[in-house]
């Protein structure tokens, strides 16, 4: 498990943290209903995955066994705030859009999953790769569903026009409830095409 | 020394917090100023937003804002410019909406005949419902409305309205609670700039 390549597709595919392990479900049912600030929002899950397995990784020797989660908490805490504080200094109107939800970003069980099951036994450079491969099918699941729901519950993309004004927007796209539908569409499509591999369900 | 002895333990999480809450408030020193001036452009542009000018670069949104007079009266600050021969009152607000506080500026006439504009600076309404109140067909709804028995109506369920002479306004659909909020506020931010401005006149 330490080559690059089993870790990519492990992260995003074999268990993906949202489809096969159903981690970070909170953020993929509120912060999906436009494309950018979900793109901004998982850039930073991303960056916090990565940084944070990578500092567990590198300090574990150090780390006491009674306090390891605290620390990890700590840890993590502290580059969600590094994101925040970079948003509200140099993307001002992303941050006003997003929020609370960068804060909540150090409630992402995905994050301390890694560092628990990841960064507590291998070497920093390998921890900070899984942390962002991770990140990554993170990234993957929450952008196919605010594609889905912005597309129709705004008619946009990214904020564009894409569908002729006549179309009327779904307003169940854009309440939670609509998350729900299509994580559980996503989660049926991934585990049907896995069986179909014959891959351990 | 042993790493899992508590004089250890309570040594090593008392260092690795100095560490990380020193690194955050340089991160957060070193921003502030930044943080600051972003408040206040965007202070600045919904000023003058409300007003009717709308502006998006920095320079000319601080040299449009410098011609704009501010008075305390009563203990708020008002904003008076005049825009295309008539004097023009704005308030900064903040009330109760279903989430969280809504605030923002209102602008009327100083004859308090018609409103003059809308912008809202922060919300945290449900996006796609109540944070449809940031949109501009809603905040285009106060654009040249007349005021009618010192205030401002949302209008009925149902029925649209588009005529700027009787004071009302569409409400948001599937958003009651945040177009209430709206009504309240305007009703109240009408009344204090009249209090306000009465005086002087």
């Amino acid at each position: 498990m330490s080559n690059t390549g089993a870790i990519l597709k492990d992260n995003l595919w074999t268990s993906n943290p949202i489809f096969m392990q159903i981690l970070g479900i909170c953020s993929a049912l509120a912060v999906t209903n436009l494309l950018v600030n979900t793109m901004i929002m998982t850039l930073g899950v991303v960056f916090v995955t990565a940084m944070s397995s990578f500092t567990v990784s590198l300090i574990k020797q150090l780390i006491p066994r009674k306090v390891r989660m605290i620390v990890q908490t700590l840890i993590i805490a502290f580059y969600v705030i590094i994101v925040d504080v970079l948003l509200r200094a140099y993307l001002p109107d992303i941050s006003r859009a997003l929020g609370p939800y960068v804060g909540l970003i150090i409630t992402n069980c995905i994050i301390m999953g890694r560092a628990e099951a990841f960064a507590q036994s291998n070497p920093p450079l390998a921890s900070a790769w899984d942390g962002a491969t991770s990140g990554f099918g993170y990234m993957a699941v929450l952008l196919t569903i605010a594609f889905v729901r912005e597309l129709f519950g705004f008619g946009t993309l990214f904020g564009y026009q894409v569908l002729p004004d006549a179309f009327e927007p779904w307003i169940i796209m854009v309440t939670p409830p609509s998350a729900f539908f299509l994580l559980g569409i996503i989660i049926w499509i991934g585990k049907t095409i896995m069986n179909r591999e014959g891959a351990p369900a | 020394m042993n790493k899992q002895s508590i004089p250890y333990t309570m040594l090593f999480t008392f260092l690795i917090s100095f560490l990380f809450v020193l690194l955050l408030s340089f991160a957060h020193q070193g921003t502030a100023p930044l943080v600051q001036r972003n408040r206040e452009i965007a202070r600045q542009r919904s000023v003058l937003a409300a007003i009717g000018i709308s502006v998006t670069e920095e320079e000319e949104i601080r040299r449009r804002f410098s011609e704009v007079e501010q008075l305390e009266r009563e203990g708020m600050t008002l904003f008076r410019s005049e825009v295309e021969g008539r004097t023009v009152y704005a308030k900064e607000f903040s009330g109760a909406g279903l989430w969280g506080p809504i605030s923002g500026v209102l602008a009327v006439r100083s004859d308090l005949e018609r409103t003059v504009g809308l912008e809202i600076v922060d919300q945290n309404e449900t996006p796609g419902l109540g944070g449809r109140i940031t949109e501009q067909w809603f905040k285009d709804q106060l654009r040249d409305l007349r005021i009618v028995d010192g205030t401002v109506r949302v209008g009925p369920p149902g029925e649209g309205t588009t005529d700027k002479e009787d004071g009302m306004i569409d409400a948001v659909t599937g958003a009651t609670r945040t177009s209430e909020s709206m009504g309240t506020i305007l009703h109240r931010e009408i009344r204090r700039i009249a209090e306000a401005v009465g005086e002087e006149i």
